[in-house]
C-alpha cells in the first residue's frame, strides 16, 4: 500500500507512522512523499526518524553501527533515515538524555533554517518575475513559495521552542 | 574550558564501560546492569557521544574485524582516563562537602 503526504514536521510524521504499525502496517520506503506500507502483525515495530549530520561520509557507518543494536534503517531520503527496531525488543527511543535531544532538534532547526533561506531567494525570483510580468501563473507560484516560506518558518520556531524548553526542564 | 565542564552521565558511564574492550551492545547493557535500569542509553544518544569521544580521543578504536564481521569494540584512552579521573575528583568533592549539610547550626 502507497500513501501520498506531505510531512515537514518529523515528530508528527514519526507519530503517524507508528501508528501505522499499530494498525498493522509496517512502513517500508519513502521517495518524495510517497510512503510504502506492508503489512505486518498490529505493533510488530517501532519506529524513529532522524536527521544524520552529513549525507555521503555517515550513511554507511551509521547504519552499521545501528545494526550492531538490532536497529534497521528501513529507509533513507538525503540525509533523512527511518529506523525500525522490533517492539519484542523493548522501547525504542534514539535520544534519550537532554543534551543529545538538544543536539537533534539543532540539527533539525539547521535543516529549515537553510530551507528557509533557499525559499526566501525563490520567493524573490518568482515575486520580481510576477511583478515584471504580472502573469497569473507567477503570482501562484509566489504564493506557494510563500507558503512553504511560513512551514519552514514555523518549524524553526517550534524547534527553537523544544530546545528552550529542554534547556528550562531538562527531565522532560 | 570544554575539560573543565562536568561530564554528562552518557559520557561519563560510557567512559566507565570501555575501561576494557567493549561494542555498542555491550555498553549499553553494562550501563542499564550496573544502574538498575536508570540509565538507558538510546542509540543516538551513544552514536552521538561515541564519535564526538572518538574525535576528542578519549577512546579509541581497538578491532574491527571486517571479514568475520566482528562488532566494533572501543577502549578508553590515556587522555579518557585522566578526564574519567577529573571527575571523579570532582563528585568525591561534591560527596565530601555534602557532609556540611548534616552539622548542626
Amino acid at each position: 500500500m502507497t500513501i501520498f503526504k506531505l510531512y515537514f514536521d518529523k515528530d508528527a510524521e514519526e507519530a503517524w507512522i507508528n501508528d501505522m504499525s499499530q494498525k498493522g502496517w509496517a512502513f517500508e520506503k519513502f521517495f518524495l512523499g510517497f510512503y510504502t506500507f506492508v503489512p505486518c502483525k498490529p505493533g510488530e515495530y517501532l519506529y524513529q526518524i532522524d536527521l544524520l549530520e552529513s549525507w555521503a561520509g555517515d550513511r554507511d557507518y551509521f547504519s552499521n553501527f545501528m545494526e550492531e543494536l538490532n536497529i534497521q534503517v528501513v529507509s533513507q531520503w538525503y540525509r533523512w533515515v527511518y529506523l525500525r527496531k522490533k517492539a519484542s525488543e523493548g522501547a525504542f527511543e534514539m535520544y534519550t538524555d537532554p543534551e543529545s535531544k538538544i543536539r537533534q532538534y539543532r540539527r533539525l532547526m539547521h535543516f529549515y533554517i537553510a530551507g528557509a533561506l533557499l525559499e526566501t531567494w525563490c520567493l524573490w525570483l518568482e515575486f520580481t518575475a510576477a511583478i515584471k510580468l504580472m502573469a497569473p501563473t507567477y503570482w501562484l507560484f509566489t504564493l506557494l513559495v510563500a507558503l512553504m516560506l511560513l512551514v519552514f518558518l514555523r518549524m524553526i520556531v517550534k524547534c527553537n521552542r523544544k530546545i528552550q524548553q529542554l534547556k528550562n526542564f531538562p527531565s522532560r | 574550558m570544554e575539560n573543565n565542564m562536568p561530564l554528562t552521565e552518557a559520557l561519563y558511564y560510557i567512559l566507565l564501560s570501555v575501561r576494557r574492550p567493549n561494542h555498542g551492545y555491550g555498553i549499553i547493557q553494562e550501563i542499564e546492569s550496573i544502574t538498575n535500569s536508570r540509565v538507558v542509553l538510546g542509540a543516538g544518544t551513544l552514536y552521538g557521544a561515541i564519535n564526538s569521544m572518538l574525535t576528542r580521543g578519549w577512546i579509541r578504536l581497538y578491532s574491527e574485524d571486517k571479514a568475520s564481521r566482528k562488532k566494533k569494540e572501543y577502549l578508553i584512552t590515556d587522555t579518557g582516563k585522566e578526564i574519567f579521573q577529573k571527575e571523579v575528583d570532582r563528585l568525591s568533592e561534591l560527596l565530601h562537602n555534602a557532609k556540611l549539610m548534616e552539622e548542626t547550626i
